[in-house]
């Protein structure tokens, strides 16, 4: 790293340096920065893009597990297939119906409790620990507890509770149209303490000042939530969405362990369809395609989310 | 008494105290060629904003050195250069002779106190102070010896199980400072290590710094943006602006010759009067009026004219001013005035008769008066 | 509104939220000490005779679940641990030391954080099934890892910077080197972080089900995929459900109710600073 060190109108007697500070100090501290972190990064290629390269690949094999003679390759069938599939486009409609519903129900839900919840400074404590239960179970076995102590026809809990009210009972997992709105139920439930928690923290940390000016300055309440609440917490609102938007695009357990994706492909959210396809009717070459789509679902939409947080 | 263009008084000199010898202290002075610092061309960058353009520097053994000027002038990164803590595109760092450019930090023999402190949460302030004499692998015994020695030089050593965060922001820094001299360096850095303490103890607190580097002889290296600060504790400063070292020198030099219009506006509580002036024909032509100079004022052109508002007079004749503000500080009184459109202060420790809205003259001694070109704001000596 | 009276609904409203997340946890620990003709009994009965011979079967009896846990706590346990020794010198590296690819590196870690895992499971079931892997530990510690080293790596990042990179260079200066500033100074500073990190890994593999359903088989098969062994076509039994499902959760609820400030302290913290970026 040689430079120029002759700068004109400079008393410099000295002559050229090569080894200058940056040079000499960069080449160990660098070897030391990437002893660091290459374990991390290989590890990291190696069980996550180098697979992801063998998805496409598949995903342009015709793989039938349950007919291996037909197996071999297939080039852009599959996706040609999946175009005129109309389990594909059931299976997209419904992951954009239950991403889009639980994420509006989580923010909308977890924003309000928050507001609420800092009104009772006392009971903030309890409901914190409440809060932790569901984030902390399994995904696999909330959908178990929904599908049998909750939503079970005559003995879960809703049931009872519909019954005593006389809405009568219903079969909440096995009717297509209830099945949805269950399973959408159910990752609500778990999901919105989460929300509920981070933008709990982001409001308890706001200025106390900037409300005083506020009501100074003759705003009433929803005005103050408008104008100056909301604007304050986006970056916590912004998060909760992303992330909440990620982990709803790729739920399977809970989904899974209450209905399987039924009844019929009642609730097959794209996720849904790749693994049956892939694992219970055997066809992983169109699996995978399915797997790719969905993975480039996520892409697009995760960019989009990103640029929109960085442009405002 | 107190002539116009005086330097601010040394508070040493005010407390009628004089510099500690070597007996009285215990302390034997290291002896005076080490601590030499050499910057030869410096320059840093950031993309494509130069942060230092070209530094030359020489910092003699032994000397109490500041870099003053105002934030993002290149003082802190000159420090951090010498510290080896920032690399820098260009040029040399020389300690004691040798250059240090392309050594690590831990190894300059260099010691420095944070603004902040930094200060180890999680150690004692034994530990703390410990630290650098573990690293190197110093014997347990002389560890707490000189651990103890420094502690009680700072007078720091009742406090020493204590955990930083159970100091107040005074011990903390006496903690910093500790944990800096314990291992003798050869060279003290400091930046800005007094901006986070309240202003008293921040007064307090510079005497000591300054009777502490006495005692122990090493060459330090202070940076602030204080400018009384920075004339009453160093032997010599360097003045930054820009990125560029616009003026080295000691304090009264710098008080009476500022090398710029910059500098001259930068030094001094309230900063020297600056008003744009003509010479033409051997007079000074300023504020609308002719002032005739009994002194060479060098070719006709474009000024400013420099006057320190201690060497400012209310009287019958002079530049018309207009009075907008009297400012009563108790022993002295400043008075904000308006000469021509623009502003102007004059510093007199006798109240002056003026109220509100009177229409005055101003005038100054021929001696007291400095002169810049209008153009690059040079010092001009005829 | 008088304030008494709004209190009052907002108190009710509380509970009503306490009530609905920690009722069905309760209702099941409720349920796991229920025979199964009692748990069938309309209206629900509050209170029965309790009997502890769910969990005695579900331990003991023939559809043991102690292998199961034993599952999940190797797989769970060692991935963690793989997990911490990889990210936490990666995430240093990442937000303090400079070298070539790091802005790259960091979007790419950021990226792989968001790849649907059922993306990753049929190339694994595929290369697993060509190697005779299946059903092996290795196999699940391994595909655990895409998705804890990432998200461990981007927490310790925003631990890691928050240590004020002055203290690191007090120590630089007081030539203790890079590795011993880590190891003295900079560490000893994230220890909290490392807990919460800690915490958020282990919980996420222990709950993983997808991985562990597909790739895992008789030997290897963690708690979470031996649940379905209580549901058949013919019957559910209920009570054992229950009990099997407190045991598999029970992990996880005690490190949630001890642990319950740090996990709040780590949602936010992540959350909020990854605002920030």
């Amino acid at each position: 790293m040689v430079r120029d060190q002759h700068q004109p109108g400079s008393h410099n007697v000295f002559p050229a340096v090569i080894n200058t500070r940056s040079s000499r100090k960069s080449v160990s501290d660098r070897a030391f920065a990437l002893l660091l972190f290459l374990p991390a990064l290989v590890t990291l290629i190696v069980t996550t893009s180098a697979p992801l390269v063998y998805l496409a690949w598949t995903s342009a094999m015709r793989i039938d597990l349950s007919m291996p003679w037909r197996s071999g390759f297939a080039g852009v069938d599959n996706y040609v297939k999946m175009g005129a599939d109309p389990r594909f486009w059931n299976s997209l409609w419904l992951t954009l119906v239950y991403t889009a519903s639980t994420v509006v129900l989580q923010v909308t839900l977890g924003l309000s409790l928050a507001l609420l919840v800092l009104r009772i400074p006392r009971g903030q404590a309890a409901l914190r620990i409440a809060a932790i239960l569901p984030l902390v179970l399994a995904p696999v076995v909330v959908g178990l507890f929904w599908r049998t102590l909750v939503l079970s026809p005559d003995v879960g809990l809703v049931d009872v509770v519909t019954r005593a009210l006389g809405l009568g009972s219903h079969n909440w997992l096995g009717d297509p149209q209830l099945a949805l709105i269950s399973v959408i139920a159910i990752h609500t439930w778990q999901w919105t303490p989460f929300a509920f928690l981070v933008i709990l923290a982001s409001l308890s940390s706001l200025p106390p000042d900037v409300f005083e000016a506020a009501r100074i300055d003759r705003a009433n309440a929803w005005q103050r939530f408008r104008h100056i609440t909301l604007p304050l917490i986006r970056p916590a609102l912004v998060i909760v969405v992303i992330m909440r938007t990620m982990i709803a695009l790729s739920a399977f357990a809970a989904i899974f362990a209450a209905t399987g994706g039924g009844p019929g492909t009642a609730t097959e959210i794209l996720n849904l369809y790749a693994y049956r396809t892939s694992f219970s009717e055997l066809n992983l070459g169109y699996g995978a395609s399915l797997a790719v789509v969905l993975l480039a679902i996520t892409l697009a939409v995760s960019l989009v989310m990103f640029r929109v947080r960085r442009a405002r | 008494m107190n002539s116009p263009d005086a330097p601010p008084p040394n508070p040493l000199a005010a407390r009628g105290e004089r510099e500690p010898s070597a007996s009285e202290t215990g302390e034997k002075p290291r002896a005076r060629t080490a601590g030499r610092v050499s910057l030869r061309g410096i320059v840093k960058r950031h993309g494509s904003f130069t942060a230092l353009h070209g530094v030359d520097l020489d910092i003699e053994p032994g000397e109490f050195f500041a870099l003053l000027g105002p934030s993002g002038s290149g003082k802190t990164t000159t420090l951090r250069i010498i510290a080896g803590l920032e690399p820098h595109d260009a040029g040399r760092v020389l300690l004691d002779g040798d250059d240090v450019t392309a050594r690590e930090p831990g190894e300059r023999d260099v010691a420095m106190v944070f603004q902040s402190y930094a200060l180890y949460p999680h150690m004692s302030v034994f530990d703390n102070i410990a630290f650098p004499l573990r690293m190197v692998g110093a014997p347990r015994d002389d560890i707490a010896r000189a651990v103890r020695d420094a502690a009680a030089k700072v007078r720091i050593d009742h406090l020493l199980e204590r955990r930083p965060g159970q100091l107040s922001g005074g011990q903390q820094q006496r903690c910093a400072l500790a944990r800096a001299i314990v291992r003798k360096p050869r060279l003290f850095l400091l930046d800005e290590p007094l901006s986070n303490l309240d202003a008293k103890l921040r007064l307090e607190t510079r005497v000591e710094l300054r009777k502490l580097q006495r005692a122990l002889g090493v060459t330090a290296v202070y940076v602030t943006h204080d400018q009384e600060e920075a004339m009453t504790i160093a032997d010599r400063l360097a003045i930054f602006m820009e990125g560029r070292i616009v003026q080295v020198g000691r304090p009264q030099e710098i008080f009476a010759r500022p090398a710029s219009a910059l500098v001259a506006a930068f030094i001094g509580s309230p900063p020297m009067n600056l008003l744009p002036a003509e010479v033409r024909g051997g007079a000074l032509h300023v504020a609308g009026i002719t002032l005739p100079i009994e002194r060479p004022l060098g070719g006709d052109g474009a000024v400013t004219l420099g006057v320190r508002p201690a060497a400012l007079r209310i009287g019958t004749s002079g530049l018309p001013a207009c009075v907008e503000l009297v400012e009563h500080m108790g022993d002295t009184t400043i008075v904000d005035l308006d000469v021509a459109g623009t502003p102007m202060k004059l510093r007199t420790d006798q109240a002056p008769a003026v109220r509100e809205g009177d229409e005055v003259r101003v005038s100054f001694a021929a001696a007291a008066m400095h002169l810049f070109e209008r153009d690059g704001g040079a010092r001009r000596d005829p | 509104m008088p304030r008494r009276v709004r209190t009052l609904i907002l108190v009710a409203l509380a509970a009503l939220l306490l009530a609905v997340w920690a009722f069905p946890v309760l209702w099941a620990l409720l349920t796991s000490f229920k025979t199964e003709r009692d748990v069938l009994a309309y209206p629900p009965t509050l209170i029965f005779e309790p009997t502890l011979r769910n969990y005695r079967d579900v331990l003991f009896g023939s559809a043991s679940l102690l292998p199961n846990l034993a599952s999940s706590i190797i797989v769970a346990g060692v991935s963690t641990l793989a997990t911490l020794l990889l990210a936490i010198p990666a995430a240093y590296a990442l937000a303090r030391l400079e070298f070539p690819g790091r802005r790259v590196s960091g979007f790419y870690i950021l990226a792989t954080q968001m790849l649907p895992p059922v993306g990753l499971i049929i190339p694994y079931y595929l290369v697993l099934q060509k190697a005779g892997a299946l059903d092996t530990y290795w196999g699940l510690i391994v595909i655990y890892l895409t998705f804890s080293l990432p998200f461990a790596i981007w927490l310790m990042v925003s631990y890691f910077e928050d240590v004020p990179r002055e203290m690191e260079e007090a120590a630089l200066l007081d030539r203790a080197g890079r590795v011993r500033a880590l190891w003295y100074v900079i560490l000893p500073q994230v220890r909290g972080g490392i807990a919460v990190t800690t915490i958020f890994v282990f919980l996420n593999a222990w709950n993983e089900f997808l991985f562990a359903v597909v790739l895992g088989g008789n030997r290897v098969r963690p708690v979470t995929v031996a649940m379905f062994n209580f549901i058949s076509v013919e019957q559910t039994l209920w009570a054992k459900l229950a009990a099997g499902a407190m045991l598999a959760m029970a992990p996880v609820i005690l490190l949630g109710l001890l642990a319950q400030r740090h996990i709040v302290k780590g949602l936010t913290v992540g959350a909020v600073k990854g605002a920030r970026r």
